[in-house]
């Protein structure tokens, strides 16, 4: 795949959180207001970057060539943890107020499907280094994305009358389904219409 | 001890109420046998991770637990993901990335963290049941509603001259596709929760109305 | 000090436990994992072959479509190929296997493994599904748009275009690839 279709791809048609359902969980949870939806959307997109390069490594220069690729579950999931702590040490010394706001939300980045995700996805499509890289950023573009447009249309939300047992969660839910049908528009045809 | 079974399943139903695992939900929610086939790994690395953790709760340092539980748990997903393809091709090529995407199932590391790290070895084996089974039992809701509307059929495990294929006369011919898509995931994802709150709200009311006559 | 070897010295013993039991299973299911996959191939194959017999399968490396072929063999001589080929699907890649005549007609075609959505695109694995196809390749070229079918055909992949354009530019690669003398020719 060339890079222009690896980013269209990821941000747009198999978006993670609206085709893919990886990373339901954040997007839930964290879209309540928009600072802290860009918040975790710019620290995902550094995570899933750092992972699929990181992951790509482990998987092309210590597993296949060991022959022990069946531990790859085990060693990706270490280094995604591994990474996270990383990244929560930096952002608890460069920006307190975030570290606060996203809570136990960054952490949960480890458990988060989107993380895994690209890497089993990268490896699966035989991606090299760089174009795992691109991948992992695309994917988190594509999580910000999602999150972002969620975010705003949940801070109205808030203001408006919502019947009594969609509030909160499942209103969210039924937002984010008719996002996907929006969503639906980005398919294959267009990539193809985009780039033959 | 039974309450640790039961609390699985409908009150503190992972799915629904606590809101874990909702990735694989609603992913893998097309086809009834998907659920069924996700729903039995998951239960089995649940019941692994439970047991183990419990068992080793004074051998693990508090300090390490955290990477001890993850490669416990990751062990008995790579077992599930290596046995599937083995004996269940089909199914395995079904739930694709889900299977190893079971190791990041907040469910299994919560239960974990919350549970089996504090309990003994019957109460967190229970716990594991309950909890796998309430699961379970969330994505075979979800997976019977977004297939039946959405394709018109049940589609169930091939056993000898059955194909598995369960075809529902009426809605076989003319689905309402957009269920079975994505939208559909969240939509009835949506509805569902929506379905379970006012069940709550409305048991919370009768109970405040009973407290208050008393 | 003493606690950090301490606990670092348990989790090195989980993991080592860990890898050695995965190791274990690994060697039990490997070998039925690539059994399998023989296994299912080879029942493809003879879907496609009937009473004749498919030769060994050479991987093509630098196509992009055409990944392997297999030559079917009738009393000794090459009778007709059966390529694997990858398609572009909706929701990701698609392995059609396909007979074809010498000349580049296409004799059969099965749908593999492919991830197309339930009740649109997965109606490609209907065999009833390929009869478009049967013929093309040679003098008829390959129909890949839906202007290029019946009526009735153009109807039945409504809402499951890309799907069939998929298929059909891969079956199209496939007709190329031996009418273009990439085959090893002696085989008398």
């Amino acid at each position: 795949m060339t890079y222009i279709a690896i980013i269209i791809t990821f941000v747009l048609i198999e978006n993670f959180i609206l085709t893919q359902f990886l990373g339901l969980c954040p997007f839930i949870g964290v879209s309540r207001n928009i600072d802290s939806a860009v918040g975790m959307g710019f620290a995902v997109i550094f995570v899933m970057s750092m992972a699929s390069l990181t992951t790509w490594a482990v998987y092309n220069l210590i597993l296949l060539p060991l022959g022990i690729a069946y531990l790859q579950t085990i060693t990706f999931i270490l280094v995604i943890a591994t990474l996270v702590q990383f990244v929560e040490m930096i952002i608890q010394k460069t920006s307190p107020p975030l570290y606060k706001a996203l809570g136990i939300y960054l952490p949960l980045i480890t458990t988060n499907c989107a993380v895994m995700g690209i890497a089993l996805i990268a490896v699966r499509k035989e991606f090299n280094a760089f174009e795992s890289f691109v991948a992992g950023f695309a994917a988190g573009v594509g999580f910000l994305l999602a999150i972002l447009v969620m975010a705003s249309l949940r801070e109205k939300l808030d203001s408006e009358w919502v019947p009594k047992p969609f509030k909160g969660i499942p209103i969210a839910f039924v937002t984010a389904g008719l996002m996907a049908l929006a969503f639906m528009a980005f398919d294959k045809a267009l990539l193809k219409n985009l780039i033959g | 001890m039974l309450k640790e079974f039961t609390k699985g399943i409908i009150k503190e139903n992972p799915i629904f109420i606590i809101l874990l695992g909702l990735c694989p939900a609603l992913a893998v929610s097309t086809q009834v046998v998907n659920a069924l086939g996700m729903g039995a790994g998951v239960i089995f690395v649940l019941l692994g991770s439970n047991i183990f953790v419990s068992l080793l709760k004074d051998f693990i340092p508090k300090k390490i637990r955290i990477p001890a539980y993850i490669v416990i748990i990751a062990s008995f997903v790579t077992i599930v993901d290596l046995v599937m393809q083995a004996y269940a091709p089909a199914l395995s090529r079904n739930l694709g990335v889900f299977v190893q995407l079971i190791v990041v199932n907040c469910i299994i590391l919560g239960r974990a963290e919350a549970f089996a790290n504090k309990n003994n070895l019957s109460r967190s084996i229970l716990d594991a049941l309950g909890m796998g089974i309430g699961f379970t039992l969330g994505l075979l809701l979800i997976s019977l509603i977004r297939e039946v509307l959405g394709a018109g059929t049940i589609t169930l495990l091939p056993i000898g001259n059955f194909n598995g294929v369960i075809r529902i006369p009426g809605l076989y011919s003319a689905p309402v596709r957009v269920i079975a898509l994505a939208t559909g995931a969240l939509l009835v994802m949506g509805y569902l929760k929506a379905l379970f709150n006012w069940f709550e709200q409305r048991k919370k009311r009768e109970i405040g109305v009973e407290g208050s006559s008393s | 000090m003493k606690s950090i070897f301490i606990s670092g010295g348990k989790l090195f013993l989980i993991c080592a436990v860990a890898a050695l039991t995965l190791g274990i299973i690994n060697a039990i299911t490997e070998p039925l994992i690539a059994e399998r996959k023989v296994l299912e191939l080879n029942k493809a194959l003879n879907s496609l072959t009937g009473e004749l017999q498919a030769a060994e399968g050479v991987t093509v490396e630098e196509e992009s479509v055409v990944k392997a072929y297999y030559p079917v063999l009738r009393a000794g001589k090459v009778d007709s190929f059966i390529l694997e080929l990858s398609g572009s699907g909706y929701s990701g890649d698609m392995k059609i296997l396909s007979r074809y005549k010498l000349n580049g007609e296409i004799i059969s075609v099965k749908l593999m493994d492919n991830l197309e959505t339930p009740g649109l695109g997965k109606k490609a694995e209907n065999p009833e599904y390929m009869k478009k196809f049967i013929g093309a390749g040679s003098s008829n070229p390959v129909p890949a748009l839906k202007s290029m079918l019946e009526q009735s055909e153009a109807e039945a992949i409504t809402g499951a275009t890309i799907t069939f354009t998929g298929i059909a530019r891969a079956l199209d690669e496939g007709s190329r690839f031996i009418t273009g003398g990439r085959l090893v020719e002696g085989m008398e």
